[in-house]
């Protein structure tokens, strides 16, 4: 067929009353909603900078003095443990000309936080403490000069920060998806993950849009197909429905599988305070916009998202497991190796479909199959968002 | 004597920038979290800057502008980024209340905060 013969593309239909496939598909977005930046921007704005987002361990920020600089959607926050132990997150901006406070990623400080430009000086609770010729301005307000706050919670171990001038419900949010999924909160407290340590924390680099990668983790329709090591461990993944469809599910060890490796061989000493019912089973659960988490008997593996591209998105992804475990030396290889293996699957499968979401032919956007049904809730919720 | 404050508004851990005392640039008073109290100069002899908006730690107190160190109980500088040392005062504490019989030496004042001595 010659470019002339080519029959028009249409609006596919799918879930279209009436016709033989009468509620088995549903419709994805369209295609542009993956690659427009104006509403990667305006997801920046209503999504990443309108709610929590999870931005380090507590334990990035151990000692007094110890920050962290973070891209929340346009917005770049330090985040800093002060000297009396407690995380604070300000706007990385100083409050005279504007200058970033801190460039680099992370780093320690002893006690203050001052702008490389004019020495604009800033305790760790972010009052403004020193300036060139500041005694001769008595009139300044070192509160109202001081650094602006961004609101933060410490939760499962893990530092939260909003940017928004009225941060929403942490526990209507936050905890709220936990919820959804798991059926309550208290299945999560159950693995102790504030008492657990960092075992092993890869950093992937994915040329995809965020949207991709939430809606890849949502659904298991493609676990048969690309997580060969992951479906041999939780044999149910290959029917296509993932622990994320149902409430309160989590996906059984096969038979002979000893633990959550790469070879269902052994994993390491099982958390303690985990229920009957959670052992031997793969829990999932999808914190919106960024945050993934995954509970399996022995650790606790989290993935944390920073979309900063309309084809682009940072994950770092962190596996954690008793201190005891980590302590110990012993080689976490094998457990860390199978959803690091996940992980690289599920992105080259992000990756390959990312370029094809500026293709004419899915301008109208695919299709979702029951199994993936769900996901069109969540974009909805996307939508909702920008509306 | 010149009074400074009641010692029950100075918790362990606070300090006071005093500038109306007569005839002196402004000085600075320490509660220690040890419980000991020191007044020195306040302002920096390297650059104008309060000390009593510095760090204390270890009997010393670090200038917030540029990091110089004075020990609070001899005045001395560091010598690396200050070097000329500030004045120390004695402290009186009489009925629950703060005093200072202020230094009669001259006080090292940096460039910018000369004024101090006009007044």
């Amino acid at each position: 067929m010659t470019a002339l013969e080519q029959p028009p593309v249409t609006a596919p239909r799918v879930g279209s009353a009436g016709s033989a496939s009468a509620g088995s598909l549903v419709p994805t977005l369209p295609g542009h909603w993956y690659t427009d930046p104006a509403i990667f921007e305006a997801e920046q704005e209503r999504i990443v900078e309108a709610g929590w987002v999870c931005v380090a361990l507590s334990a990035d920020l151990a000692e007094p003095g110890a920050y962290r600089t973070v891209q929340v959607g346009r917005e770049s926050v330090v985040v800093v443990r002060g000297r009396d132990r407690a995380v604070r997150a300000f706007f990385n901006v100083c409050r005279h000309r504007g200058a970033r406070l801190c460039v680099e990623p992370e780093g320690k400080v002893r006690n203050k936080l001052q702008c490389p430009y004019h020495a604009w000086t800033y305790d760790l609770a972010g009052k403004l403490i020193a300036a060139p010729n500041l005694t001769q301005m008595p009139d300044v307000d070192r509160i109202g000069y001081g650094l602006v706050p961004v609101a933060v919670r410490e939760w499962i171990g893990y530092v939260w920060v909003c940017v928004a001038p009225e941060p929403p419900s942490f526990e209507e949010e936050v905890m709220g998806a936990v919820v959804t999924r798991l059926g309550d909160v208290e299945s999560i407290d159950h693995y102790g993950i504030e008492g657990l340590a960092l075992g092993r924390r890869i950093s992937y680099d994915v040329a995809a849009n965020w949207k991709l990668v939430v809606e890849n983790f949502m659904e298991c329709y493609h676990c048969a197909t690309i997580h060969p090591e992951l479906t041999e461990v939780l044999p149910e993944f290959a029917d296509g429905y993932a622990a994320q469809y149902y409430v309160g599910h989590g996906a059984e060890f096969g038979e002979q599988v000893r633990g959550f490796t790469v070879d269902g061989s052994a994993g390491h000493t099982r958390i303690p305070g985990i229920a009957e019912d959670q052992d031997r089973r793969y829990y999932a659960i999808t914190i919106r916009p960024g945050v993934f988490v995954n509970l399996v008997p022995d650790h606790v593996i989290v993935h944390r998202m920073t979309p900063v591209a309309a084809d682009r998105t940072l994950v770092e992804c962190d596996w954690l497991f008793l201190p005891e475990v980590v302590r110990s030396g012993v080689d976490l290889d094998r457990s860390v190796e199978l959803f690091h293996r996940v992980n690289a699957q599920d992105f080259a499968a992000c990756e390959r479909t990312q370029p094809a979401m500026s293709s004419r032919v899915y301008a109208h956007g695919g299709a979702l199959v029951p199994s993936e049904h769900h996901i069109a809730e969540f974009h909805h919720w996307v939508q909702a968002r920008l509306a | 004597m010149n009074y400074a404050c009641q010692l029950a508004d100075l918790p362990r851990g606070a300090s006071l920038r005093l500038t109306d005392l007569p005839g002196s640039p402004p000085v600075a008073l320490f509660h220690t979290d040890d419980g000991e109290l020191f007044a020195v100069d306040d302002t920096c002899t390297h650059a104008d800057a309060s000390l009593a908006d510095g760090f204390v730690e270890d009997c010393a107190v670090e200038c917030p502008l540029h990091a110089a160190i004075f020990d609070l109980r001899t005045g001395e500088a560091d010598g690396l980024v200050a070097q000329y040392p500030v004045r120390t005062h004695t402290v009186v504490i009489e009925d629950g209340a703060v005093y200072l019989q202020l230094s009669e030496k001259i006080p090292h004042l940096p460039a910018g905060a000369q004024r101090y001595v006009a007044s």
